[in-house]
């Protein structure tokens, strides 16, 4: 087995998918978090980044960059992909739908001017977040009624995409009131033992 | 061999990759290009997340253009030899998407004049670095004067070909800094089956 190393922020973020496969899979790996208050970032650590960014993953001495790169990369080794290349064309495509809803909300994330950012923030609750989960409410009930996994028959990354969405949207339920496929399987994934075990011990973090 | 079709407008945009791979793979499929006039009303209902290009195999839909490229790059043996090579080529697809992503916010500048003096910085900027950093990924694929990953034509090339066209919307050669790139996209446009589709294909203004 090689030896892993995934190094990000003192975050979720962009790593939290990656950190949960390993989990999930059992897989032991370096939980590398770099600060940015003393000078670790950039430091000597941007210079290792492909694109200058995290997260970057090290597998022995090689190293990879793009959180999606590296997600379904460690999907792939762990089995945790899709079985089929069919099915992992469907995880794919799942995984890029919450790349689309993170765009949405970076768009005000960031936004300094407060009026405007409750306006952004208002569309997407109202408007953008259920269309968006509407969408993915379809996809997991065309699989079988919705009431086992989002691909195939087994878990897949995309059920664990799903599950640190929960997160990233606020870590309740309301955003799930309409949707309650996805409710039951973001449940379902976050009680799987290995990833409640990682929920409950992980650092505690604002993003 | 399964039937392939394409649902997109008549650009290259966000379909042209999976078009350059069917090319490059030499494999036939359906080139549906749909007026605008005809979206949403008659496809919309068909897309997983409402939105195009689709692909559909053999009646089967999947949507998200890099999901669709993928997919295909996989099926005719394009997207890598090995897991890395795949990761690797994963790796440079996000990172002209997230270089799309900053030029999208660019395009929606309604102030002339204040566009073309973030297009300027944008290039000389952020765009020389990004592209810098593919610069140094190609050199360090044995000097670069091959394919960018591994030793053979993957998806990863047909990538840097594509960007050459979007890029150049707002930047005319992109590439004339970069030297190891720009005689990538001059290999991989001469291969045969690529230069065939891009003289026949549609000439779109984007």
């Amino acid at each position: 087995m090689p030896n892993y190393k995934l190094v990000y922020f003192p975050g979720r973020g962009r790593a939290e998918v990656s950190r949960l496969i390993f989990k999930a899979a059992g897989v032991p790996f370096e939980d590398v978090r770099i600060n940015t208050a003393n000078g670790e970032w950039p430091g000597e650590t941007k210079a290792k980044c492909p694109f200058g960014q995290m997260p970057v993953l090290f597998v022995d001495d090689k190293v990879l960059a793009q959180s999606k790169a590296i997600g379904r990369y460690l999907a792939r080794e762990f089995n945790l992909a899709g079985k089929t290349n069919w099915d992992q064309a469907r995880a794919d495509m799942i995984l890029d739908q919450f790349e689309d809803i993170g765009t949405e909300i970076y768009k005000f994330m960031f936004e300094k001017d407060a009026a405007k950012k409750a306006e952004l923030s208002e569309k997407f609750n109202s408007e953008t977040l259920p269309r968006h989960l509407g969408y993915l409410e379809n996809l997991l009930k065309e699989n079988n009624g919705g009431t086992g996994f989002f691909v195939g028959d087994s878990l897949t990354w995309a059920d664990l995409a799903l599950a640190n969405a929960y997160d990233h949207l606020g870590g309740t339920d309301a955003p799930f009131a309409n949707s309650p496929l996805l409710a039951g399987l973001i449940k379902r994934i976050r009680a799987t033992p290995s990833v409640a075990e990682w929920i409950s011990t992980r650092p505690q973090t604002p993003f | 061999m399964p039937t392939y079709k394409i649902t997109y407008f008549n650009f290259r945009g966000r379909a042209e990759l999976a078009r350059l791979i069917f090319a490059a793979a030499g494999v036939p499929y359906e080139d549906l290009r749909i007026e605008m006039s005809r979206w949403p009303v008659e496809y919309k209902d068909q897309c997983p997340f409402g939105q195009l290009p689709l692909l559909e195999v053999d009646g089967k839909v999947l949507a998200q253009s890099k999901t669709i490229a993928r997919y295909l790059a996989r099926e005719f043996n394009l997207a890598g030899k090995d897991s890395r090579e795949q990761a690797l080529a994963d790796m440079i697809l996000d990172h002209y998407a997230d270089i799309m992503n900053e030029m999208k916010v660019l395009w929606l500048e309604s102030d002339a004049e204040k566009k073309a003096t973030l297009l300027q910085k944008f290039k000389t900027e952020t765009l020389s670095k990004h592209l810098g950093y593919l610069e140094t990924i190609l050199r360090q694929n044995s000097g670069g004067g091959g394919f960018i990953v591994g030793d053979s034509l993957t998806w990863a090339d047909l990538m840097v070909v594509d960007s050459n066209d979007w890029l150049g919307v707002m930047f005319p050669n992109p590439y004339d800094n970069f030297p190891l790139l720009a005689g990538l996209v001059k290999r991989v446009r001469e291969m045969p089956q690529v230069a065939e589709w891009i003289a026949k294909r549609p000439d779109t203004p984007r």
